[in-house]
């Protein structure tokens, strides 16, 4: 409030005393920004380089002993292959779901919106409840879709090796399968997070220029795969962008489907011990604020950087205009 | 239509993978224990009569219930009067399944009272969230003055910090002021949205400078144009904030479940239903799944029946 004060001092021009109002207007947004946002960041970037708790007088400054303790121990590296094979597997999938359903949506006029709404439903509904109902669902013995393969026995789908072993020997345990837990997440990712992006698409399709396609096709383009690579492509790379991004960011994220299948651990062998979840039990949980605070800082390199690229991206596009 | 018809072949596949949890949510909240644990009923149930063996087992009649109703049943002895009252009880607590489900889902654990911490919750949220991005994005908009720049170039910045990355060191700040179980930690962290600020400053670029200009002849405060002038004008792009905030928070799991420990009082719709797998046994399937669906159904049911604005508000994020 220094700034306002020493505005006014000054005889009350008409511009000064736009400026007095002005910081009056931001100084509650301002003062929320700075406490809420950049003060936990620096909080968090000083308390990696101490060994911290809740309720210790005080602590020991130990150096980057926390960030190395991050890529040197076991369970860590157990916390970046989930959380990448997540984001790896995830992003790619759903973007590309999304992409293909909104061309179909969209290609399908009226009739499609039907899609449209269910496809999006995922994306309204309480993640956590859902993971619940997922997990009824996987259930190994009374879940649906373990009974569902189990009627592919007897059938000529025991072709299929998969069907094969689990009619002979059970189908998979998926939750509690560290070989399918992981996938099991990516999977419920994927089933939530299309649906978002499939919308963003539609967006960006009912922008092509009709004009585009007649183009394209004057110049050669016959089939609907040489307009789409000619066209459609290009014509969504913003929306591209922003799509990947945004699906990278909340895949780095996910926390809610792995707590509720496993409130401890992160999972059969720890091959779900994603990042969010790392943070939320090491520094919440076991009170070990350090390292909690170190893989946060991670954790916002990642996420900056992602979203540096997107802007980046995005200004370099806007050039071709 | 004829030649789309591969296109609805792959749709509907997705739509059944989609829709089955919710099929199954919907459906399990309908069941009997009995018929969930033997995968039989359909989606309905045969919403046979059922006996609810919590309740019977509360209402076992002891002696003195014995002796009490020695009088309704003349001249029998002990055993016939105790069987008779066994009858009674377990009359008193058969209900259809549906019934069962759903009055359990609200008995066994305050719902109620999670369903209102999740409106108070998300609601002061949005206020609080509006009260402090309008007049600043007001002033970013529309009013010149020395450091704006510098300002909005804060705001592009802190676009770039997820609250949910910072939990961390925003649970040691409010640990340090002795706020973690209270509703102000569930508020507080989210009452800055610069993506608010950010949205709110783009539409108000588009507001032209002589609506204000008139209203400051009128003599308005600037405090008033942002209310009684701006806001007004800015309704369609506050709606779609609501619905994103909303939304947002009403689904938020991962914040509420560390600031909240313990104290039920507190606890989110998804706290208390992560509350109800928590100490539910296999039996409980039925009221956890019909938990769930009421926490679910309000924004469904918005969803539906506004569907545009939902989209709109939800991919809100997408339109820089």
């Amino acid at each position: 409030m220094a700034v306002s004060d020493a505005v006014a001092a000054l005889p009350a021009k008409p511009e000064n005393r736009q400026a007095r109002t002005a910081w009056g207007l931001t100084a509650p947004a301002l003062a929320l920004m700075v406490s809420i946002l950049l003060v936990p960041v620096i909080v968090a970037g000083i308390l990696s380089f101490t060994n911290y708790s809740l309720g210790n007088p005080g602590f020991d400054w130990i150096g980057t002993q926390n960030y190395e303790r991050l890529f040197t121990r076991s369970t860590y590296e157990k916390m970046f292959i989930a959380t990448f094979t997540y984001v790896v597997t995830v992003v790619p999938i759903s973007v590309g779901l999304g992409l293909g359903a909104a061309l179909l949506v969209h290609s399908l006029g009226r009739i499609g919106d039907i899609y449209k709404t269910i496809y999006f439903l995922p994306v309204m509904a309480t993640l956590l409840a859902m993971a619940i109902a997922w997990e009824f669902m996987l259930h190994p013995t009374i879940g649906m879709v373990n009974r569902t393969l189990a009627m592919a026995c007897g059938t000529w789908f025991e072709v299929i090796p998969f069907f094969a072993n689990g009619c002979a020997e059970g189908f998979p345990l998926w939750l509690g399968d560290r070989d399918y837990a992981i996938w099991v997440v990516c999977f419920i990712g994927i089933w939530q997070g299309f649906g978002f992006n499939m919308v963003l698409y539609l967006a960006g399709l009912t922008s092509v220029h009709r004009e585009l396609y007649h183009a394209a096709e004057m110049d050669g383009a016959k089939s609907g795969w040489e307009k789409f690579w000619l066209v459609t492509w290009p014509a969504l790379g913003p929306t591209t962008v922003f799509v990947v991004t945004i699906s990278c960011i909340r895949a780095f994220q996910v926390f809610d489907t792995i707590e509720a299948f496993w409130p401890q651990g992160g999972g059969p062998n720890k091959s779900a011990y994603v990042m969010m979840f790392a943070i939320f039990e090491k520094g919440v949980q076991q009170n070990l604020i350090g390292i909690g605070s170190a893989i946060t800082m991670l954790f916002l390199v990642f996420v900056m950087f992602l979203t540096l690229i997107q802007r980046w991206l995005v200004e370099r596009k806007v050039h071709y205009g | 239509m004829t030649r789309g018809w591969w296109k609805h072949m792959v749709l509907i596949l997705g739509a059944i993978i989609v829709l089955a949890p919710f099929y199954m949510m919907l459906s399990y909240s309908l069941k009997s224990p009995g018929e969930i644990d033997r995968g039989v009923g359909g989606f309905f149930g045969r919403q046979e009569m059922m006996v609810d063996p919590r309740c019977v087992a509360l209402r076992q009649p002891d002696r003195a219930d014995i002796d009490a109703a020695r009088a309704r049943f003349p001249g029998q002895d002990d055993a016939g009067i105790q069987a008779a009252l066994q009858a009674e009880t377990e009359t008193a607590c058969s209900m259809r399944p549906v019934v069962f489900n759903y009055t359990k889902a609200f008995t066994e654990a305050p719902l109620m009272r999670y369903l209102l911490n999740g409106v108070i919750v998300t609601v002061s949220i949005f206020l609080i969230q509006i009260v402090v991005a309008l007049p600043a994005a007001y002033a970013l908009a529309k009013l010149r003055f020395w450091g704006r720049e510098a300002v909005f170039g804060l705001v592009l910045f802190c676009l770039l910090i997820p609250v949910h990355a910072i939990a961390l060191p925003l649970y040691i700040m409010l640990a340090k002021l002795g706020l973690t179980n209270t509703y102000a930690a569930l508020v507080v962290p989210w009452t800055i949205s610069v993506f608010g600020i950010f949205l709110m400053r783009q539409f108000f670029m588009t507001v032209p400078d002589d609506l204000i200009d008139a209203a400051r002849m009128d003599g308005m405060s600037e405090l008033a144009i942002v209310w009684r002038v701006m806001l007004p004008t800015a309704i369609p792009a506050l709606l779609a904030f609501a619905i994103f905030s909303i939304v947002a928070h009403w689904n938020d799991y991962f914040w509420p479940r560390i600031v909240v420990t313990g104290n039920r009082d507190l606890f989110t719709p998804p706290l208390g239903l992560r509350e109800f797998k928590g100490d539910g046994d296999g039996s409980f399937f039925g009221p956890m799944m019909a938990t769930a669906t009421i926490i679910v159904t309000p924004l469904i049911v918005a969803f539906l029946i506004a569907q545009r604005r939902f989209i709109e508000g939800i991919t809100l994020s997408g339109m820089k």
